[in-house]
């Protein structure tokens, strides 16, 4: 079964985490210094979260997150299924297994994408204390 | 450890023999297309290279509707358009690669837009490429990259002056015909530098985090051959068995790098060819050595095998084993009559910290066995100066 039943509740989970991120002291700078604009392209549910590291985000937030369609051209599309998403964010997923699997897709300049992933390590932690504190306890794996 | 998976995906039919460039038109038929075009450059066509493969080429029934050989060593984005344009203009429908690494990767980048359309920058990423493109022939004329073989094409963003990868299981060739004539020719210096590329393929393969049974065992072997037969392509350069055996190692290291990806010292390599146009297999001669060396801590088990591949060991103790294998590659370099460090090879000293931030975001990182900081990389780069 998959983890997310509607779009509604993979935006309220992953993309309520990646709006928590994005006003993390931590991972928030490094992402922001990418400059790229990335949207995940997510099947069963469809969904698409963008990050929008390009444009000026409000006051206290270092990126804008958009979930649902929007007229941003990403730099950078992932696209996966909402249940490889959600395990990537535990840190449970082998990239390069996943890529030769055709779990996840990638398109976009291969360097700024790798540039990231030492930026978003944290987030594997995260998550799930972000999970927990949302009442959304049964999501953990 | 049981791996929890592994993939391992070769779609090349390869051919080898001494003047089989001249005779692998039977081959032909079962390809499709008749309207050849062919992509090479000005040093292969000048040598007459091209001979025998258009006799061949004649042989299949096919036409050779045009050339495009303005390819130069660190081919780029802008190269693959052009040749797109002229293979569009003759209406080529079967690509005839003949070269060295260059070339062949120029190739398959045009055999993407050919096929895909768009521009070739549009394909860079993982899992864009998942359909059988054009009808490929590559005929390797240096005994190095394997790319007749592999899953990428590495490519320069004039842009952005880097080195950028492009993956599909469908940009390895359709036919690889391997004919060691074609390398007689050959400087000792390319043959040793080409050479080295192959080794540091089949080293980095073996190293690698996503290194896996078949890959080990296509690694070794090429370790073996190389080891034993480079010292005599690049003395005896009109030796065909060394030319052979060098040909071969190189098409079997491919095979293991393109399924097991590379590491630390290709990332280097890519960050040095893309700034300072450093030859490929010149860098990684000159930063195989000291890469092992870096990895050592996390692949000493796997080092120690290698030292058995080049006929260094076993001793006995692992650990003596590792350290013989670094050296035997430190020692063939100098055998071989490469350059000893990276100064010789004209990289500028101010340019080692920029290349050492441009490696670490390369792909050819992620699979390397440590994780890699840009100092420490800047370390590995200063050692080689
Ligand atoms: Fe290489």
């Amino acid at each position: 079964m998959a983890f997310f039943k509607d779009a509604a509740e993979l935006y309220e989970c992953i993309g309520g985490f990646f709006k928590e991120a994005a006003k993390d002291p931590d991972m928030g700078p490094k992402i922001r210094e990418s400059k790229l604009i990335i949207t995940f392209e997510y099947s069963a549910p469809d969904s698409r979260i963008t990050v929008d590291a390009k444009n000026p985000a409000a006051p206290g937030d270092f990126f804008t997150i958009i979930t649902g369609p929007t007229d941003l051209t990403p730099d950078v599309r992932m696209s996966m299924s909402a249940d490889i998403a959600h395990r990537f964010w535990f840190g449970k997923v082998n990239l390069v297994q996943a890529l030769a699997k055709g779990e996840m897709k990638a398109q976009g300049p291969i360097p700024s994408i790798l540039k990231l992933l030492p930026a978003i390590k944290p987030a594997y932690e995260l998550y799930p204390e972000y999970l927990k504190k949302i009442g959304k306890a049964d999501k953990l794996i | 450890m049981l791996p929890e998976y592994f993939d391992f995906y070769c779609r090349t039919r390869i051919v080898a023999g001494p003047g089989l460039a001249a005779g692998f038109g039977n081959e032909l038929g079962r390809l499709g297309g008749s309207r050849a075009f062919i992509v090479t450059d000005r040093v292969v066509r000048d040598l007459g290279l091209l001979d025998p493969v258009v006799r061949s080429l004649a042989v299949g029934g096919l036409d050779v509707v045009g050339t495009f050989d303005d390819i130069p060593p660190n081919s780029g984005f802008g190269v693959v358009m052009q040749g797109v344009e002229a293979c569009r203009t003759a209406g080529g429908d079967i690509l005839i690669a003949i070269g060295g690494g260059s070339v062949l990767d120029t190739a398959k980048g045009m055999n993407i837009v050919l096929c895909l359309g768009g521009d070739i920058a549009d394909y860079q990423g993982f899992g864009l490429i998942n359909e059988p493109l054009r009808p490929l022939v590559a005929v390797p004329t240096t005994a190095g990259t394997g790319s007749e073989v592999t899953a990428y094409a590495v490519i320069r963003d004039d842009a952005t002056r880097s080195k950028q990868s492009l993956v599909s299981p469908y940009l390895a060739a359709d036919l690889a015909v391997l004919d060691p004539e074609l390398t007689l020719g050959l400087p000792p210096a390319l043959t040793a530098s080409t050479g080295m590329d192959a080794l540091t393929h089949a080293v980095e393969a073996y190293l690698s985090t996503n290194s896996k049974p078949i890959s080990d065992g296509l690694a070794l072997h090429a370790c073996r051959i190389i080891a034993r037969w480079l010292p005599a392509a690049v003395s005896s350069g009109d030796d065909l068995e060394a030319r052979y055996q060098m040909l071969t190692a190189s098409c079997v290291a491919g095979m293991a790098f393109s399924a097991a990806m590379v590491g630390c010292v290709h990332a280097l390599a890519h960050a040095l060819g893309g700034l300072f146009h450093v030859p490929h297999g010149l860098a990684n001669a000159l930063l195989l050595a000291g890469g092992m060396e870096y990895n050592l801590p996390a692949v000493e088990e796997r080092l120690a095998d290698l030292a058995a591949a080049f006929g260094v060991g076993p001793t006995g103790e692992r650990s003596r084993d590792a350290a013989a294998a670094i050296r035997f590659v430190r020692e063939l370099v100098a055998r071989v009559g490469l350059p000893s460090c990276l100064r010789e090879a004209g990289v500028p000293e101010d340019g080692l910290e920029e290349a050492a931030e441009t490696a670490c975001i390369d792909a050819a990182i992620y699979t390397n066995p440590r994780e890699a900081t840009p100092e420490e990389l800047l370390e590995v780069l200063r050692k080689a100066f």
